[in-house]
């Protein structure tokens, strides 16, 4: 399925760009972001070995923990800049501290969807005064990074979260 | 698509929380509910601004099947032997996070005690009428016809009643169980029914095993109230002769004796004919009460005839000799 529609929306963008139109490419989208949830499974193999392997997430209960996943791949022919993702964490869901990580970016959080700030660096107002901010309390989550991502290249967010 | 290394990787920096995380919560998210993503990326091409979102991912809440049940009735329920229709009050709460119907079942036999319990018939009931004990309005269970229906965190109150058997004696136990699981299943944690949850969603056993019990003991309680009064005559002369305007001065030692406990004892002792009361000559184990009502555990009335009442609230076998005294005048 993932596969699938990630073929269609390649053959699409090199249609797009064939036409050589950067506004009809702009409108359509030069980056597509495709979210996953997904959780952890042990497995033993052959020789009795455990490791664990991440699976579709259809169904869970509370308490149980959802790894989300956000890929930006790049379809057009021209590198993208300033690629920021941002996602808020799911209602009903507390984010895992230090969960959120993505190779070559900054991390930053936000309580209201406004202020960001690298972990640890936000505050809230409590019986009148200023305390840090804890990792379950942070609602949204950005991705900057750091280089532009170059055609056909995809760049990746992920964040743990359990289900309240 | 990404490795295993690099997801052990993430592991190891994170917190790796699989069922066990459950034990802490009561209840969840409500089954069935629609947990939803959708992440948003903003982009440069060239000079222009680009904001795409993703697609919204959805991930179903399973239903979990967990189940408490708690006894309310004190750790001994005092009982008289050959006394029926005894009850012993618990609640079954549906710990799981979605409406779950419970199969309810009563046992009395049971090692550990000095007796079993007869089971009445019927021996489960709701408390219905949310008296906390067995009365006419209660409803009888049956199994499989009245199975209680819970919401999420919610709580029935049961009774579960049995008869006292004859042979039991004074400080006699007996236990009896009061036994709920799950009608969709009970088992192994972490075990599932698939589509059988709440609004078609998986059903999955929690920490309980979908099923729990609680215990509650009976014990036999017998008490004996014995008075013992007696008398000192003083006379005028300073002998000890009953001539008019003699004094009697009276002691009423009160006892209680057995494993059980005398609720709200009152002393009442009333005044012989042809003698008078002395006024404030009232007192409890040495200590003066006045002849006021209500004042004190103590009063002296004159209606509807003359006499004393002490109240002694509840007496037991520890409480030890409760030891009352006045005096008349012979008339």
């Amino acid at each position: 399925m993932f596969k699938g529609n990630r073929k269609v929306l390649g053959i699409f963008a090199l249609i797009a760009c064939a036409f050589g139109s950067q506004a009809f490419a702009q409108t359509q989208g030069c980056i597509v972001l495709k979210s996953t949830a997904e959780i952890e499974k042990e497995v033993v193999n052959d020789k009795g070995e455990k490791s664990k392997v991440l699976v579709p997430a259809g169904k869970v209960i509370p308490g149980t923990e959802v790894v989300w996943t956000v890929t930006a791949n790049n379809v057009c022919k021209q590198p993208s800049d300033k690629v920021t993702i941002n996602n808020a964490v799911p209602e009903h869901m507390t984010l895992v501290p230090n969960s959120a990580f993505g190779p070559g970016s900054d991390v930053s959080y936000s309580l209201d969807g406004q202020k960001f700030a690298p972990a640890g660096q936000l505050t809230v107002q409590e019986s009148g005064a200023a305390r840090p901010a804890r990792a379950d309390e942070y609602k949204h989550i950005r991705w900057e990074f750091k280089n532009s991502l170059q055609p056909g290249a995809s760049a990746f967010a992920r964040f743990r979260a359990v289900l309240n | 698509m990404y490795s295993l290394r690099v997801l052990g990787a993430v592991c190891a920096f994170t917190v790796c929380v699989g069922l066990g995380s459950n034990k802490a919560l009561a209840v969840g998210v409500a089954a069935g509910t629609d947990i939803t993503n959708t992440a948003e990326v903003t982009y440069a091409v060239g000079a222009t601004s680009v904001t795409t979102n993703s697609n919204a991912v959805v991930v179903r809440v399973a239903e979990i099947l967990d189940v408490a049940v708690t006894r309310q009735s004190p750790a001994n329920t005092a009982v008289g032997a050959s006394s029926t229709q005894q009850e012993i009050v618990f609640t079954v709460t549906n710990a799981g996070n979605g409406p779950e119907a419970f199969r309810l079942v009563m046992d009395s036999v049971i090692g550990a005690d000095d007796f079993d319990p007869t089971p009445a018939s019927p021996s489960i009931y709701f408390d219905s009428d949310a008296s906390g004990d067995l009365s006419p309005g209660d409803t009888p269970y049956t199994v499989g016809s009245n199975d209680p229906l819970l919401n999420p965190d919610t709580s029935i109150t049961v009774l579960v009643v049995n008869d006292i058997p004859a042979t039991a004696v004074d400080g006699n136990v007996g236990i009896t169980r009061l036994t709920a699981d799950a009608r969709t299943g009970s088992g192994t944690s972490g075990m599932i029914f698939a589509g059988q949850g709440a609004g078609g969603t998986d059903a999955v056993v929690g920490m309980s095993g979908a099923i729990a019990g609680s215990t509650g003991q009976y014990q036999v309680a017998g008490v004996t109230v014995s008075a013992v009064k007696s008398q000192a005559v003083v006379d005028q002369f300073g002998g000890a002769r009953p001539l008019p305007t003699a004094r009697i001065n009276y002691t009423v030692t009160v006892q209680a004796v057995g494993t059980g406990s005398a609720a709200n004892a009152v002393f009442s002792d009333d005044i012989p004919a042809n003698t008078t009361y002395v006024p404030g000559t009232l007192s409890l184990n040495s200590t003066p009460l006045t002849d006021i009502a209500a004042d004190d555990a103590g009063e002296f009335s004159s209606t509807p005839g003359p006499r004393v009442r002490v109240t002694l609230g509840t007496l037991t076998q520890a409480s030890g000799t409760q030891t009352i005294q006045f005096a008349v005048t012979i008339n």
